[in-house]
């Protein structure tokens, strides 16, 4: 998760060519949708971001700019505030534990950041219907038009805005070489299935001295899960983590309403400790990965490792640009988890969302903010590339690149407005790799769509126990997953047997019943 | 003949305390030392060479570039030192103030409520709220999170170093401040102008420990302070660029410079010599007044 | 009633009224008020929350608002046998470092008095203390880098001499003593100070009158120095008491991290409180550790101090 910094660092985010299109919305732009409402007082709106708060000054100067364009328009100014990478978990859920008034805009996820918790937990405003339409005009239209307010409701109440007018996907994989994996006889050069990386693994070892396999550190992401997805049918349910480790899943794509979790069931999960074990004694990764801090995306790029773990967008938009330049002819390729059973689902409409800070002072005006961010030009392209010539620069065919002697190291936006992005106004990125489009294409010839994305799991009946299973977890499975068990198949028995005792079958029992409720409801929708 | 027996005996004696106070000594100072030397021989040597074989005593490939990457943007660092100072000096004034005025007064013998205040506040040790409702309380109600008072306040005093100055002061004879109150001096007066003077060495004492509080503060600075201020009190900086590889582009951002060129290992290992490094420095010159301090000490009634 | 001093005083205290005893001590009263604010803010002020312990917590209600769930914050705790095993390791290593660290805490300071050479004195005392002026933060970084598998000093002097590196990062069993190593290694200099403060304070008259006697170096140390320590390493070690179920946590959080390889001889209460926060966002679960750690704790210093005084009571806290 931490690395979606990098990922988004690249502030100018833009898809595609076949969103290259439709680029703006006409006239509307030009019209007062806030006619009638009372800004006579100057306010000073609060936006959380994720990610280390830039120190080089691009982001003051683009501030003050935005600021003169918002007081104009909304009388208000905009201010971020930054949840930073260090310890980014703790850091954000202490935010929210204390309740600070200050900010109003709370960048938020289904998936990765806790929304549904949060929610029930009283984090977030309730945002009332008259409430979007009054103040967030446009940004209520688009959702609605999208029919997209359904996957923010808790209650019947809509408790956050979806970014739901973006295209990324952000299902996880494996970056590779392909020079090197051709050299090492898969065919093509391309893995296709999740045991070639053991292949993969073993020519570097033996090939490469100076380079680790997959040189992993201890925020890489979980790539268990990513065996099980490839290796079952089952569908992950995002958002219903048990600590910080997606567990629970439906049966598959055509029965998703049964909840099952491959850790308990089935044997998928002693084929896939059976398998990390391997590789931890190849010395796929270092004895210390556990420990270890070093930058390990960096260490690709300079050659020093043969892979790396994220998703997709990262992919795309960073590890395939960069390593063309820093490793040219290294063909980096991505064997994505669910490859050889088509396992992928469709993007999650809220795997970026805003939500109202329920202590907000002025949730109206922030509301108005937010829609001029998300929808007007002017805003958007100052929020997400900074001030034109300096911070990015629009091409004649209408493309964002950057100035002569740019340099996205040292003069980063970084502004993380990951809440709001919008197709309509995105500038396709020059910088991006220009296969994206067809990656994109592919995926959406084939993938399903996410089936979760209203479910809301009450989580008040089971909180005790999904902490007890959380704790179990939180020492089994960073062991599991880099292969530390002497004996895996043993410490698998260990760990389901301490789910059981911490309540698994209550949890289950709870969490199915109310996935009958959401497909009922579902059922009575259609 | 006997008496320079026991003699002979008494020196051997003595002899052998003192070789082996010089020995062990020695060797434990030897052992304190050892890890300074790994850090800063590292923070010397090449990134490529640290990266393959790791640290030693000394350095490997002789080079000053960590160095000139931390100074060339030292804008936050500067700032980090500055807070930092800024809080241990005051930090350490007040709550030396506050600690030794406490102090004297619980141990005051004619003061009735001496035990009930001695006990309010060591009851604090037994029993804490934990975490989270101390949180609450400090950030919603007091709504003291994002500001520099947050970790300020909380580290002024505690128990333990009221206690240690009740025992200090103690020892200052109580006849001391009889002849201030024949003088008719008030309470206060006494204690300024008579006691304070005489408790010297524990104000080095505790002083000491009161700074070192403040200056190696980080665990308050996460909770309560986060990226909210400008400049992080030193060593909450140092955490975050020890513990998160971006951080470290984040301090060198406004530098021209790929990631990749960027020497991580050895520019975390400068980073924590410049971090630690000038207190140390300062030590000898602070030790010089402690331990005449302590030895000059008019603890001898 | 100005003339009734010192054992007087106290004992004739009672006999006064209230409101008089609040005049004639107003101004030390008022001397202690700082302090006495303080504690009440920092440490009073909060302690009703821990009835956060026994709700299933939500912001919006806060802590008083939320519904009441009884013990069931407890519970797994209780019945995994977590809250044993997380007891038994904080425990264990207070007991350690409050132990071994005082002995050579202790030691360190007569040794020092021991040293004629004032250079010597001064140096070594300069070194001891070093490590004091390193965070717990470097000290993380620094063990990594000596003692991990690839890199790792030691591994790579252990491969020099032709032996088998060690994977010191997932033996659970060699962290206690790293972890008692680093505790002592950073905490010897600085609390022998305390110590060697205490030994200063002895009435030089009575040394030299030994020394004229003509006691060995050792037997001073036996019966003139050791005997004057008592105070302090009684006051130090209810205090350590009093903390015996708190630890180190930076300490532990920096050299350990989320490696769950090492949880089962390193975990301790606080760093299972904080992970409990960070990665569930489950502050009742953290509270309820946390609550228990008070309780447990304040058992353990009454049952102390009043075994102390018992014995002596002198050297009671209260």
């Amino acid at each position: 998760m931490r690395k979606k910094n990098v990922i988004r660092r690249i502030a100018a985010v833009t898809l595609c060519a076949a969103m290259a299109a439709q680029t703006m919305i006409p006239a509307l732009a030009e019209e007062n949708v806030f006619e009638g409402i009372d800004t006579s007082d100057h306010e000073v709106i609060t936006m959380l971001v994720l990610g280390n708060k830039p120190t080089n000054g691009r982001l003051e100067a683009m501030l003050e700019e935005l600021n003169a364009v918002l007081t104009e328009k909304v009388n208000a100014e905009l201010d971020l505030f930054y949840i930073e990478w260090t310890d980014w978990q703790t850091q954000y859920n202490v935010q929210l534990l204390s309740g600070d008034s200050r900010v109003d805009i709370i960048t938020t996820a289904t998936d990765w950041l806790y929304a549904w918790e949060n929610t029930q937990k009283g984090a977030f405003l309730p945002l009332s219907e008259d409430m979007l339409k009054t103040y967030a005009p446009k940004t209520w239209a688009q959702v609605d038009a999208d029919g997209d307010w359904d996957v923010c409701k808790y209650n019947d109440e809509i408790y956050f805005i979806p970014e739901d007018h973006y295209t990324q996907y952000t299902n996880h994989g494996m970056f590779y070489r392909g020079d090197w994996a051709k050299e090492a006889g898969l065919e093509d050069g391309t893995i296709t299935k999740y045991e070639d990386l053991t292949d993969y693994f073993a020519w570097i070892l033996e090939n490469k001295p100076d380079c680790i396999p997959f040189d992993a550190n201890k925020n890489t992401g979980n790539i268990i899960t990513g065996y099980l997805t490839s290796k079952t049918d089952n569908v992950i349910i995002s958002g219903v983590n048990v600590g910080n480790d997606e567990f629970w899943f439906g049966m598959s794509p055509d029965d998703p309403f049964t909840v099952t979790s491959p850790y308990m069931e089935g044997d998928a999960l002693y084929d896939a400790a059976d398998l990390m074990k391997e590789w931890n004694d190849m010395g796929v990764w270092r004895e210390d990965v556990m420990n270890y801090d070093g930058d390990t995306r960096e260490a690709m790029y300079a050659g020093t490792s043969g892979a790396d773990q994220h998703h997709s967008q990262t992919y795309y938009s960073q590890v395939k640009p960069n390593m063309d330049v820093k490793q040219e002819g290294s063909d980096v390729k991505m064997y994505y988890w669910g490859m050889e059973n088509n396992n992928v689902s469709k993007p999650l409409r809220t795997h970026g969302a805003a939500a109202i800070n329920s202590y907000s002072e002025h949730p109206e005006r922030a509301l108005m903010v937010y829609d001029l961010l998300r929808n007007d030009e002017t805003c958007y392209r100052l929020i997400n590339y900074g001030i034109e010539g300096v911070d990015y620069i629009v091409t004649e065919d209408g493309k964002l690149d950057y100035p002569e002697g740019y340099d996205t190291s040292r003069d980063a936006l970084d502004s993380n407005f990951w809440c709001g992005r919008n197709d309509d106004l995105e500038l396709q990125n020059v910088s991006w790799w220009d296969g994206t489009a067809d990656m994109i294409a592919n995926y959406d010839s084939f993938a399903y769509d996410y089936p979760y994305e209203a479910l809301i799991i009450d989580k008040n009946a089971i909180e005790a126990e999904m902490a007890a299973m959380a704790n179990v977890l939180s020492e089994y499975l960073p062991q599991l997953r880099w292969g530390k068990f002497e004996d895996p198949h043993a410490a698998i028995d260990e760990m389901r047997e301490k789910l059981m005792a911490a309540g698994y079958e209550d949890v289950k029992a709870s969490i199915q019943a109310d996935m009958d409720a959401y497909k009922e409801s579902l059922e009575t929708a259609e | 003949m006997a008496q320079q027996g026991t003699k002979i005996k008494r020196t051997k004696s003595t002899k052998a305390v003192k070789i082996v106070s010089y020995t062990v000594i020695a060797l434990f100072s030897l052992i304190c030392l050892l890890p300074f030397i790994l850090i800063i021989s590292a923070s010397l040597s090449t990134e490529g060479v640290i990266a393959k074989e790791g640290f030693g005593i000394l350095p490997k490939g002789l080079t000053l570039s960590a160095y000139m990457w931390v100074f060339r943007y030292p804008k936050m660092i500067i700032g980090s030192y500055v807070v930092t100072i800024l809080m241990t000096v005051f930090g350490t004034i007040v709550g030396l103030l506050i600690i030794s005025m406490t102090g004297y007064a619980l141990q005051r013998k004619d003061f009735p409520f001496r035990n009930a205040i001695s006990f309010f506040i060591y009851f604090t040790t037994l029993f804490s709220a934990g975490m989270a409702p101390t949180f609450i309380w400090i950030s919603r109600y007091l709504n003291l999170r994002g500001s520099y008072l947050a970790v300020f306040l909380q580290l002024l005093m505690s128990p333990w170093l009221i206690i240690l100055m009740k025992n200090f002061a103690k020892s200052v004879p109580f006849e001391i401040t009889e002849s201030g109150k024949i003088d008719g001096a008030g309470d206060f007066k006494i204690f300024i102008s008579l006691i304070l003077p005489m408790l010297k060495p524990a104000l080095a004492t505790v002083g000491l420990f009161l700074a070192l509080g403040y200056w190696n503060e980080w665990y308050l600075s996460s909770l309560y302070l986060g990226s909210q201020v400008d400049f992080k009190p030193l060593q909450y900086y140092l955490y975050g660029i020890i513990n998160e590889a971006n951080a470290l582009k984040g301090s060198v951002a406004g530098v021209n410079v790929t990631f990749s060129d960027l020497p991580s290992n050895t520019l975390k290992m400068a980073t924590a010599v410049v971090a630690t490094g000038p207190i140390i420095f300062l030590y000898p010159f602070v030790q010089k007044y402690f331990i005449s301090g302590i030895t000059v000490g008019a603890v001898k009634g | 009633m100005k003339k009734n001093k010192t054992g007087a005083a106290a004992a004739a205290a009672p006999k006064k009224p209230f409101l008089k005893k609040l005049k004639d001590s107003r101004t030390l009263l008022l001397m202690c008020l700082p302090a006495i604010l303080f504690f009440i803010v920092f440490n009073y002020c909060p302690l009703p929350g821990v009835y956060i312990a026994f709700t299933n917590y939500n912001f919006r209600d806060g802590i008083f608002g939320s519904p009441f769930v009884g013990f069931k914050n407890f519970e797994f705790l209780i019945r995994s046998g977590e809250l044993w095993h997380l007891t038994r390791n904080t425990v264990l290593y207070n007991l350690a470092f409050i132990v071994i660290g005082n002995v050579l805490q202790i030691a360190l300071a007569i040794m020092l008095n021991e040293i004629g050479s004032k250079l010597f004195k001064k140096v070594s005392q300069t070194l001891m203390f070093l490590p004091y002026f390193i965070s717990v933060v470097l000290i993380g970084a620094i063990a990594f880098n000596i003692l991990n598998y690839d890199t790792g000093a030691l591994n790579s002097l252990i491969r020099a001499t032709g032996g088998n590196p060690i994977k010191i990062y997932s033996q659970a069993g060699i962290w206690p003593f790293i972890i008692l190593f680093c505790n002592l290694w950073q905490q010897t200099g600085y609390g022998s100070v305390v110590y060697f403060a205490s030994i200063c304070g002895i009435d030089s008259s009575m040394i030299e009158a030994a020394e004229v006697d003509g006691a060995t170096s050792w037997q001073r140390i036996r019966y003139i120095i050791l005997p004057s320590l008592k105070p302090t390493f009684i006051i130090l070690l209810l205090f350590a008491l009093g903390g015996i179920m708190k630890g180190n946590f930076g300490l532990f959080w920096n050299l350990i991290g989320n490696n769950s390889q090492l949880y089962s001889t390193t975990n301790i209460i606080e760093t299972f409180v904080y992970r409990t926060m960070m990665s569930q966002n489950n502050f009742a679960t953290s509270s309820a550790v946390g609550l228990y750690q008070s309780i447990f704790g304040f058992a353990l210093v009454m049952f102390s101090n009043w075994l102390v005084k018992r014995i002596d009571p002198d050297y009671a806290l209260f």
